[in-house]
């Protein structure tokens, strides 16, 4: 069923929709994801006709994945999970994002849920989404600085966790 | 009072139905015994908290059944679960605004030392920023452990005394006022 939309996705937009595979995995009853590359430029395009034409009317999840010392073209890679919460189908689209400039269009026009998936992979990886409504940090402090989920950023951090003032017993 | 019992000379003045103590021994006594916990439960260990303070393990028993959720009110502050460096400025805030004489217990290992989590995130032990008189090791604490420690917390309860801050003035913790603006909804 994946790979029927995947196939009429395929059809719509030739050239910037490629690479389709799938893998089986183990759920409750097996089934088959279909994983599809899509070019940065379309991709609103691509979710619209998703939402619209294929009935994929969920955006399940938009993460991203982070190639820093992996070879290929582009650092990273954007991952947009959709869903049709009627018949169960599933279509992953993964959209590749260079580092500089690290800016990919707004999913918010197409699915409103993608405002607060968007801000959080922009706090992690530092991913900028065109005319976000309010690209912001949501899960750092605001004063935080950096992007945590991105491979050269060390799991220990920079010294956030050490800066607090100090209450002594005496003066509480 | 029976022949034969020891009676201090005051007493034998004054007769039954009076008992003398230290004002140390009689005030911490009352204290001990009425340990009212503020539950700083954040994680994990927030869940054997509250088993603690139900039927089965009864933290009643030691006059903790008070549980206020008000900072105010209560004198024994429990660190149960990781705290993150966003809600590290909270907790001392608590702290702040809870009054003398108070006591802070480090539940579990996160709290005590970041446990498992060595991230960017979470502060690598309270007692960094916090002065923490009881630390409990476990991940989680059973409730037991928790008894044990708040049992440890009276033993230092016992050994205060009310001429404690007779020589020195605390400063007085400056409470600025919070003006950090919400972020509007979108």
């Amino acid at each position: 069923m994946s790979q029927a939309l995947a196939e009429k996705l395929q059809a719509e937009f030739e050239g910037s929709v490629t690479d389709v595979s799938s893998r089986e995995v183990a759920r409750s009853t097996p089934s088959t994801q279909v994983t599809v590359r899509v070019e940065r430029e379309r991709i609103v395009d691509v979710l619209t006709f998703a939402r619209d034409e294929l009935g994929l009317k969920f955006l399940s999840d938009i993460s991203a994945i982070d190639y820093l010392q992996m070879s290929g073209a582009e650092r990273f890679t954007v991952i947009y999970v959709l869903r049709n919460i009627a018949d169960g189908g599933e279509l992953i689209l993964k959209a590749a994002v260079p580092e500089e400039p690290a800016e990919i269009d707004s999913a918010c026009s197409v699915y409103k849920g993608a405002n607060w998936l968007e801000r959080e992979v922009y706090d992690m990886f530092g991913i900028t989404f065109l005319s976000h409504p309010n690209m912001t940090r949501i899960l750092t402090p605001d004063e935080f600085d950096g992007h945590p989920l991105r491979k050269d950023y060390p799991v220990q951090g920079r010294g956030f966790r050490d800066r607090f003032p100090v209450i002594s017993r005496d003066a509480s | 009072m029976e022949e034969g019992s020891l009676r201090v000379g005051i007493e034998t003045a004054l007769g039954d139905g009076y008992l003398t103590t230290r004002v140390d021994e009689f005030v911490n006594w009352g204290r001990k015994n009425s340990l009212w916990p503020m539950p700083f439960g954040t994680a994990c260990c927030g869940i054997e908290l509250m088993a603690l303070l139900g039927p089965k393990y009864d933290v009643a028993r030691f006059g903790a059944e008070a549980i206020r959720f008000s900072p105010r009110q209560s004198d024994l502050m429990v660190v149960a679960g990781r705290i993150s460096i966003k809600m590290m400025p909270v907790l001392q805030r608590i702290w702040q605004q809870m009054p003398e004489p108070k006591w802070c217990v480090s539940m579990g290992a996160c709290a005590s030392s970041g446990g498992v989590f060595d991230t960017y995130t979470l502060v690598q032990g309270v007692d960094q920023f916090i002065p923490v008189d009881v630390y409990i090791p476990g991940c989680p604490p059973r409730p037991e452990a928790l008894i044990d420690a708040i049992m440890e917390v009276q033993r230092v309860v016992e050994e205060d005394s009310v001429l404690r801050y007779k020589d020195t003035v605390p400063e007085a913790p400056v409470a600025e006022p919070d003006t950090t603006e919400l972020p509007q909804v979108t």
